[in-house]
């Protein structure tokens, strides 16, 4: 199963593409052969507990889940399984949120916060890892492929990964409808839900895949 | 040289526009900048000198300009162009005097309304395939006579 | 969400309707507007010897946008300010011997991280109409304040 983890739609102050669009754009994909299952929504600093896209999920065939990418004082996170008593714990808006707090509330209650974009500067956990910042025993994946990333950043990733065998996830990090796919996370199990999501990422049965190992299948 | 007229059946999801390479000489961002300040002082946008103060690589070329040149990919692209919506989102510092690639690609159309409508996400990149501007366009082409 | 907590800036200024003038549009005006960003198309130039009917290209708006002094939301952070994004939907033709009028409003203030750090965006929703009270464009402008990079 093919999920691209990492997207934003309009509900995100710099994203141009609405949800509607961006399932149309996955059509247009799959016409040209490409396998996408679905995406998980993980706009910046909020979660919408009262958005459904059931109804657009199922009539398209499609995976669509939600999740967040927090800003912390360790660069961005994303976020999956994101439940109420969390957001009632953390301010998704706050920008200089803790980020051991973060990774710690989520690991206590059944969600996951993986480092966005590592490689990144000013937003990327590399910088502060190489700067001396402790901690993080239990983070075990990061998102090693970005669709979005400058030259030197998936680099950047890599070696992060390298350095502390971290597993990788992909996402496209797509802010326009055209960039979405470009990287995905390929899992050898369906994911059923978020909380799923979670358990398969937790599982560790899955690598990150650029769209053109889309065809493969 | 005459453009072809584009017209709505034309034109299906995923086809490009574009790209166009575009190099925006540093007379020209000074007529641009001249235009609402007749003499103008040196700012980021006219002088190294004042860009570099302010922690710049280089003079840069004004946002206002930039969504100007985006608008034209469309607008280039076919007489039969109306535009209705230009939404950019500036990414990164557009340099003078450098090559930059601007491109399209249809992601929506539909032709339930009043007009022939279509959209469109619109990227400016430099030579090294860094995003410096996205965004995304409404536009409308009229149906084929 | 998005939140402003923290920010120190005026919050009176959010959502009140500022006037920000009047602009007579000149042929002179759209020709020099549309050479300058390297426009070719003879609708926006005119034809080589300077007669010939010419309308606005949709992004003349920006020549009067950035040249109007926007209420100071007084906003305490950063040293350095940027144009972040805009958006311009274009609801009608705007010719020359047209006079627009402007009004602006703060529509939003809030913070986030990027690759430069710390950054706090005010957004600005511009609304221009004709002489014949018809609205022709719609701006969004979004402005960012950062602070120098080290």
């Amino acid at each position: 199963m093919l999920l691209d983890l990492h997207t934003h739609s309009i509900a995100s102050d710099d994203s141009r593409a609405s949800v509607e669009q961006y399932v149309r754009w996955v059509g247009v994909l799959r016409k040209k052969g490409h396998c996408i299952d679905g995406f998980v929504l993980t706009e910046h600093r909020q979660f919408n507990h009262d958005v459904d896209y059931s109804t657009l999920s199922e009539a398209n065939e499609i995976l669509i889940l939600k999740g967040s990418e927090l800003d912390t004082d360790c660069g961005h996170f994303l976020v999956y399984g994101v439940t109420k008593e969390i957001t009632e714990q953390i301010d998704f808006s706050n920008v200089n949120m803790h980020a051991e707090d973060l990774v710690e509330i989520c690991d206590q209650m059944g969600a996951i916060a993986i480092p966005a974009h590592p490689g990144r500067s000013g937003i990327g956990f590399a910088e502060y890892l190489a700067g001396g910042r402790k901690g993080f025993d239990t983070i075990e994946i990061v998102e090693g492929l970005n669709g979005s990333n400058r030259p030197g950043e998936g680099e950047k990733a890599q070696d992060l990964i390298k350095s502390k065998g971290y597993k990788s996830i992909g996402g496209s990090d797509a802010h326009i409808v055209s960039a979405i796919g470009t990287c995905m996370t390929r899992f050898t199990e369906d994911v059923k839900d978020e909380s799923d999501l979670v358990n398969k990422l937790r599982e560790g049965l899955f690598r990150p895949v650029r769209l053109e190992e889309s065809k493969e299948q | 040289m005459s453009k072809k007229n584009i017209y709505f059946e034309d034109v299906e999801l995923g086809d490009d526009i574009g790209p166009v390479t575009r190099t925006v000489k540093s007379d020209q961002v000074f007529e641009f900048v001249s235009l609402r300040e007749p003499d103008p002082n040196p700012s980021r946008f006219t002088s190294e000198e004042a860009a570099k103060k302010e922690g710049l690589p280089n003079a840069i070329v004004p946002g206002a300009m930039n969504i100007a040149l985006m608008s034209q990919i469309l607008t280039d692209w076919s007489p039969t162009v109306c535009l209705k919506k230009i939404d950019v989102v500036f990414r990164g510092m557009v340099p003078h005097e450098k090559s930059l690639v601007f491109s399209g690609i249809v992601t929506d159309k539909d032709e339930s309304g009043d007009s022939t409508d279509l959209e469109c996400d619109i990227v400016m990149e430099n030579q090294e395939g860094v995003r410096l501007v996205i965004g995304h366009a409404e536009f409308a082409l009229p149906s084929r006579p | 969400m998005t939140t402003d907590e923290g920010i120190k800036y005026d919050r009176s200024l959010l959502g009140v309707e500022h006037p920000i003038g009047t602009f007579d549009v000149t042929k002179k005006m759209i020709v020099g507007f549309a050479r300058s960003t390297g426009e070719t198309d003879t609708k926006f130039i005119g034809t080589p010897d300077g007669t010939g009917e010419v309308v606005a290209p949709s992004t003349i708006c920006n020549i009067f946008v950035n040249g109007v002094t926007r209420p100071d939301i007084n906003l305490e952070f950063g040293d350095l300010s940027f144009f972040a994004g805009q958006s311009i939907e274009c609801k009608s033709e705007i010719k020359p011997g047209d006079t627009l009028s402007a009004t602006t409003r703060l529509e939003e203030v809030y913070a986030k991280t990027g690759r430069s750090g710390k950054m706090v965006f005010a957004v600005w929703q511009t609304t221009f109409s004709n002489q014949n009270d018809e609205i022709v464009a719609l701006v969004n402008e979004s402005f960012v304040r950062r602070n120098r990079s080290k």
